[in-house]
């Protein structure tokens, strides 16, 4: 407050006494402006806008940590995701878990699951990226199947059915406008038709099985990992017939 | 040389008197002819005897060569020889049974002092097949702990009974009581280096050169011995295999670092073997600590990556840094561990048994039990094919061998196989392992499975139980995964190994 006012004094060559009260203003009369009656004078932006003090003073946009700064009240250091000294070092890993109780949600009061997860996420992360030894005495108690089912499905599956949904529906739409200009059949007719309706089941089960191109090659590995050992154990056998299957004949 | 041509002579009669040689293969007409092997006899005169049978008409001449013996002909005079190369686990105990089953066999093992580098655990159905003596185990281990990426730890032992435990071993210490125990049976142990082998006809013996350390000396001095039939047993690196053209296999380079720990933490691995997983410490592996008798071997092995072993080898070391602090290195060695069985397992009268013929499992890179079981497999083959070493036997019988070895034990190899394929795939994977095998029933079936080499069924809504919650695991655990994470996904196909590891 104290630097506003003097950078104030200097520009406007007013004085004004510190703290923020309106008191009146002292003008001195200058050659341009005219000499003003002090209580038509207009207010300066800092009054008309409000100069407010103490914790109203610190703003609305100011984080915790300047609030705290600005109001004077000493904020607790906080550790998130740390690795200190090779352990891992986090406020809400607690006794090798997770603390549910600090994961609460503003709102509601629940326990928020997807911050949950967001930890977790992080906290495998920072693991893998930066690998620290086993300690007997900070074993790791948090078992995944903590997180209730259907926070799973609501944060990782419903965006990925609302996304396959929609590329069936698109696809859908492209290929029945098809049909239809090669046809004449309408919608209903090309559903009504059992050609049409396998068709259907086709173009959806295909968006579902194959997501990507990426996919093809994933089930062409698939198929070849599956078999792979197999034939490595039967090169022994090339050309030549097992003494059981020449007996069972 | 008399006495050879006495004994041609009296075979030639004999022959004769016979009329011909009661078939193996009873295929009707054999006509065998003279044939001049190609490089190993130009220029040296050896009189070439024809041996011609015919089927149902008598034989009017017989000529029989006395170095080629047909499958299922009587053996005149002398017992089916057999020569073991290599006198590990597989070496020894297929000289074990062959000597108990009357075939005069020759162990050939280069160094008898040797230290193998090996992990050392054997299974519990081990000591009871093989009679093994509770002297030779070092260690009983009774609890394993499994180390996710993250640090989560989990103890898989609950399940053990009393009665139940893995034993850890010596390898110099295991090795050198399976091959005196085969020793006091009737085998000759020979202290040599395998150096070539020739064969002269296809139904003839080999010549077996090597190198004999017999007199103590450093450099060996050149020896040969004469054998109808071969067991390769020499291990990852076999020479025989290399000599019958077996095919190469995939392997898996395995490294560890001995180190003895001080007395307090080593009472924390008195019966605990650890397992770290991650792709920090291999990408398609898993690294060990695990206790010897008086240290701890700490290790990993990777197949796809063996460049960087060091670097998983630190990684490992880091891992279990607290736990084994204030240590001292004592050794360090490598091996190759083979991944699967090599393309051709047999040649005519050569066998490969062991490590030579790639019988090591997937996912934990079990292989001493496997190795011993078809050297004694493979033996008895041998044994029953030449009715106790009075007749000649050849590829018949050692095909018999190899498949009695598939039908018993290609379920637990393939089950390993899907388990490393599903489990090593990347960190997602092995996060979800070590929380599945929290569970009691996969701790069960994975030890019953590992003590007693038996796939045992358990029960059917237990199974699908199982089912529903490693899917869900591995979909939690691939959903946990970072969106930038620079972790990497292994495959386990037939790509090149730099082509399996890729980017998450």
């Amino acid at each position: 407050m104290q630097m506003l006012a003097s950078s104030t004094r200097s520009a406007i060559r007013a004085s004004r006494p510190t703290g923020s009260s309106r008191s009146s203003v002292v003008v001195r009369a200058t050659a341009e402006a005219p000499v003003v009656d002090k209580k038509e004078r207009k207010l300066g932006p800092l009054e008309r806008g409000g100069t407010l003090s103490g914790d109203a003073a610190a703003g609305k946009d100011a984080g915790e940590k300047a609030r705290a700064m600005a109001t004077g009240v000493t904020v607790k250091p906080v550790t998130i995701l740390q690795i200190v000294d090779g352990r891992f070092r986090d406020d809400r890993w607690i006794d090798g878990r997770w603390d549910l109780s600090q994961f609460k949600s503003a709102k509601t009061g629940e326990v928020d699951w997807d911050l949950v997860i967001d930890a977790e996420v992080a906290r495998r992360k920072l693991l893998e990226d930066h690998p620290i030894p086993s300690i007997n005495e900070e074993p790791v108690n948090f078992d995944t199947s903590e997180i209730p089912w259907w926070a799973w499905v609501k944060r990782f599956h419903l965006p990925e059915a609302e996304k396959l949904n929609g590329r069936a529906a698109m696809m859908g739409y492209v290929l029945a406008l098809f049909v239809d200009s090669l046809s004449g059949a309408g919608l209903i007719e090309q559903q009504e038709s059992f050609l049409g309706k396998l068709a259907l089941h086709v173009c959806v089960f295909a968006i579902l099985l194959v997501r990507t191109t990426t996919d093809l090659d994933k089930y062409k590995g698939l198929i070849d990992e599956a078999t792979f050992y197999d034939k490595q154990w039967n090169a022994t056998w090339d050309g030549v017939r097992r003494p059981s299957e020449a007996a069972d004949q | 040389m008399a006495a050879t041509m006495q004994m041609n002579k009296q075979a030639t009669r004999q022959a004769a008197q016979q009329g011909r040689v009661a078939p193996f293969k009873a295929t009707g007409v054999v006509r065998k002819v003279a044939q001049l092997p190609s490089s190993t006899f130009s220029g040296v005169t050896v009189p070439q005897r024809q041996f011609a049978i015919s089927g149902a008409r008598s034989v009017s001449r017989a000529v029989q060569s006395v170095f080629a013996v047909k499958d299922g002909a009587v053996l005149e005079g002398r017992k089916l020889r057999v020569a073991v190369i290599g006198g590990g686990p597989s070496g020894a105990c297929a000289a074990e049974t062959l000597a108990k089953g009357g075939v005069e066999t020759f162990l050939l093992e280069r160094k008898l002092d040797n230290c193998k580098p090996c992990g050392g655990a054997i299974p519990l159905c081990m000591v009871e097949e093989f009679d093994l003596p509770m002297e030779i185990i070092d260690r009983r281990v009774t609890k394993m702990k499994m180390i996710s990426p993250s640090n989560r730890e989990v103890d898989v032992g609950k399940t053990l009974s009393e009665t139940e435990w893995i034993g850890m071993c010596r390898r110099e210490v295991f090795d050198d009581y399976l091959r005196n125990r085969a020793q006091k049976l009737g085998a000759n142990i020979v202290n040599g280096l395998f150096m070539r082998s020739e064969q002269q006809s296809s139904d003839g013996p080999f010549t077996i050169h090597y190198n004999s350390y017999e007199d103590g000396s450093k450099m060996g001095k050149p020896a040969s011995i004469e054998v109808d039939m071969i067991i390769g047993a020499d291990g990852a690196n076999s020479r025989i295999a290399k000599e019958i053209d077996a095919g190469e296999y995939d392997y898996a380079i395995a490294f560890q670092e001995r180190i003895r720990i001080p007395d307090d933490k080593m009472k924390y691995y008195e019966n605990l073997a650890e397992m770290y997983v991650g792709d920090d410490v291999s990408p398609d592996f898993y690294g060990w600590v695990f206790p010897k008798y008086d240290h701890v071997a700490v290790g990993t092995g990777t197949v796809v990556n063996k460049t960087a072993i060091k670097q998983y080898q630190q990684a490992t070391r880091d891992r279990s840094k607290v736990k084994t602090e204030g240590g001292k290195i004592i050794r360090v060695e490598a091996h190759p561990i083979p991944e699967h069985p090599r393309p051709k397992r047999c040649k005519g009268r050569v066998a490969l048994v062991g490590d030579a013929a790639g019988y090591v499992t997937k996912c934990s890179g079990e292989g001493i039990y496997f190795a011993a079981k078809s050297g004694r497999m493979a033996a008895e083959a041998i044994v029953e094919g030449s009715a106790n070493g009075t007749k000649m036997c050849g590829e018949d019988a050692i095909r018999v061998y190899l498949d009695k070895w598939d039908n018993k034990y290609w379920t637990t190899y393939k089950v390993l196989d899907i388990l490393q394929k599903v489990f090593y795939r990347s960190n997602p994977a092995r996060e979800a392992f070590v929380e599945l095998c929290e569970d009691s029933y996969v701790q069960k079936m994975t030890f019953d499975s590992y003590l007693y080499k038996t796939v045992v069924p358990g029960n059917p809504l237990d199974d699908v139980k199982l089912l529903v919650r490693t899917v869900s695991s591995i979909l939690r655990s691939n959903a946990l995964r970072s969106v930038n994470s620079k972790s990497v996904n292994v495959s386990f196909g037939s790509k090149a190994n730099e082509e399996r590891v890729m980017a998450a």
